[in-house]
């Protein structure tokens, strides 16, 4: 793989120039698979959502490639017809490029509304990868929670105060339950950690059968930080192990990194406006109750993983 | 009633939701309605009622399905995009006869449309919308204090015929300021629901809520029961508002915010002389006929505007029975019209420019 300097130089299917917030990382880790498929034809589906809406501002568009919007919901399931079509052209001599289908959908679109059709799509096993960009709510329509939201964190609909601490459920746990459907890859990444992300996106497009990656991608306007500390948010949730990268290809677990010394959750936690609440007195349980249930998940994984305990 | 208090139209919605007794609100996020659900997810926890944001609109319309079985008063909301998912939910609800109530602030369409006001749900909303003979209530509010008073309304008609009632606004009248006062109901006590699913403890029937008749002289029979309650709704609660219409020459039908805007312009039109009045359906179903046909009773013009291309029109036409000419003057896809375009309409046709 060409070095990051290399890299900047490359034209890809993404385009500079959108209207996505300053310091929001969505389209980062969307460039970075960009630069990771290279030259391929590629046939891009996108959900409703803050990606889809600022990258296609009439009649601007930053994608170089086929795009396809639907609703909310939708995204696998038209990524679906369109790779069918793909396949019967095939079928029929019609068509002889090689061509790569990745939708993405954020967090709303994927592990709420639109979860149906994507273990669906996975399910009937098409040819495509479904990359989530996880901002952990519902950004678009202005920082809703939803189920990828973490614990305690404050939104517009689990609003943090006398009655209440922020959202009361822990995030739905997605890549565990894509590979759960014995699809031939799946995966989870972090734009700071770029070479391992390109190298998930090429292992995914590689393999005979659906594919799927979570991203983190932090969102200034939600979770409230100086619009620099985007990538390093990404950082400090890879090294506290709120985030950790592994990857499952063909039902075999692999963590990708494991972080020297673990940070403690707190560190990342203060670093964002929307746990401000869990920094006056009476928060320390908050902070408490996270932290366990991070290293909880933590050791689950290293054991899934075939690693050390911690 | 209560002081005047400044605010939003979604807001002062949930406020009038919680005084009607409102005990349940299932949410979904979705522009020009979201500072609905935020409001209430703040206020609700306050007064130990319950909020809960769902999945998706479709488990949304099915909680309140589930909560209304129990007996409580119950409310979901959502727009356009979201209202057409709850289309199912909404069919079981009125199949099974269910008191909820469901607000659209509706915009643009069709597909994802866009996210500026609009009244093009008004077919969807009045004519069934889901599958099987079935109506809402629909109530279309043209302030924030009829939002208030409406969605108490509502609330007291839903529970009244056993009925889905929906609120029809648009993303205008959802996000508009206007001072507002609520009455106290401190003392109102809300109806008994002895066909609720509460818990069989023997001491009545069994109580069996559900739209499924698989033998198909029941569900006849079912339906005939159906029929004879919309045929009371039609006789007892049809709602409309004028404005201007004794010496009218020419009359504008129009609801919700763009009735605003008409009175604006009739106002202007007066100042030229043009005697222009204002007939507003306030219940989009039952649709005032009658009242809108007497207006018909004199030789007079008639002017529909809607923020649609022209769907409310077709009641218009229905009630007046091609007895006089029926205009129509529409603006789509988020865009309002100004009442300088509705006067400059009314000018038209007024100077015989126009054909009906």
């Amino acid at each position: 793989m060409p070095n990051l300097k290399e890299l900047m130089q490359q034209e890809s299917f993404f385009s500079p120039g959108h209207r996505m917030c300053a310091g929001c990382i969505a389209p980062v880790a969307v460039r970075q698979v960009a630069l990771a498929v290279g030259g391929a034809p590629v046939v891009v589906a996108n959900a409703t959502g803050c990606l889809e809406v600022a990258t296609t501002i009439f009649p601007y568009t930053a994608w170089r490639c086929g795009f396809i919007h639907n609703a909310f919901a939708n995204a696998a399931a038209t990524l679906s017809g369109v790779e069918t079509a793909y396949r019967a052209l095939k079928k029929q001599d019609k068509l002889d490029s090689e061509i790569k289908f990745i939708a993405f959908g954020g967090d709303g679109g994927t592990y709420d509304i639109g979860f149906q059709s994507l273990s669906g799509a996975v399910e009937r096993g098409h040819r495509m990868l479904y990359i989530c960009y996880d901002n952990g709510a519902y950004m678009n329509t202005g920082i809703q929670r939803s189920s990828a939201t973490p614990l305690y964190a404050d939104t517009t609909t689990s609003p943090a105060g006398r009655h209440s601490s922020g959202k009361s459920q822990w995030r739905k746990d997605l890549t565990a339950i894509m590979a759960a459907h014995n699809i031939p890859y799946a995966a989870q990444a972090a734009p700071s950690h770029f070479m391992d992300l390109m190298a998930k996106v090429q292992r995914a497009l590689s393999v005979d059968g659906p594919s799927f990656i979570n991203i983190m991608a932090p969102c200034p306007r939600g979770w409230r930080y100086d619009t620099r500390a985007g990538i390093s948010l990404t950082r400090q949730a890879v090294e506290t192990c709120y985030w950790p990268l592994y990857e499952v290809d063909h039902g075999s677990w692999k963590l990708s990194y494991r972080p020297r010394q673990k940070q403690p959750i707190e560190d990342w936690l203060r670093s964002q406006g929307r746990f401000r609440h869990l920094f006056v007195a009476g928060g320390e349980e908050e902070i408490k109750q996270l932290q366990e249930r991070v290293d909880l998940e933590w050791a689950r994984l290293l054991k899934k993983c075939g690693e050390a305990a911690a | 009633m209560s002081e005047k208090l400044l605010m939003r139209g979604n807001e002062a919605l949930g406020e009038a939701a919680l005084k009607a007794g409102c005990q349940l609100y299932f949410a979904y996020p979705i522009t020009p309605q979201s500072e609905l659900p935020e409001y209430l997810s703040r206020r609700m926890p306050e007064i130990d009622r319950v909020f809960l944001q769902a999945e998706s609109e479709i488990a949304a319309i099915n909680m309140v399905y589930g909560a209304a079985g129990a007996g409580v008063r119950v409310m979901t909301s959502s727009s356009s995009p979201g209202i057409s998912l709850k289309q199912e939910g909404l069919s079981y609800i009125a199949g099974a006869q269910l008191p909820c109530v469901i607000v659209n602030m509706s915009r643009g369409g069709p597909g994802l449309g866009s996210i500026q006001p609009a009244q093009s749900d008004y077919f969807q909303a009045t004519k069934g919308g889901g599958h099987g003979d079935y109506h809402l209530i629909v109530l279309a509010p043209a302030s924030v204090q009829e939002i208030v008073d409406l969605t108490i309304l509502a609330f007291d008609l839903a529970d009244k015929y056993r009925n889905p009632v929906m609120i029809m606004g648009d993303g205008l009248l959802g996000q508009m300021m206007e001072p507002v006062s609520f009455p106290d109901r401190s003392d109102v006590v809300l109806p008994e629901k002895p066909w609720a699913t509460t818990g069989y403890t023997g001491e009545r029937p069994k109580n069996i809520i559900r739209s499924l008749e698989l033998q198909p002289e029941r569900l006849e029979a079912h339906n005939q029961k159906l029929q004879e309650k919309y045929a009371d709704m039609i006789a007892t609660q049809k709602r409309s508002d004028e404005y201007l219409t004794d010496d009218a020459d020419i009359v504008l039908i129009a609801f919700g915010t763009v009735a605003r805007i008409c009175r604006s312009a009739i106002d202007m039109a007066r100042e030229k002389g043009i005697k222009a009045g204002l007939f507003r359906p306030i219940s989009l179903w039952p649709f005032p006929d009658e009242s809108l046909a007497k207006l018909g009773d004199k030789e007079r013009t008639f002017l529909t505007v809607e923020m649609s291309c022209g769907q409310m029109i077709e009641d218009v036409k229905l009630a007046l029975e091609c007895r006089r000419p029926v205009h129509f003057y529409g603006r789509v896809g988020g865009i309002v019209p100004s009442p300088e375009e509705v006067l400059d309409k009314i000018e038209q046709i007024v100077a015989g420019r126009c054909e009906a």
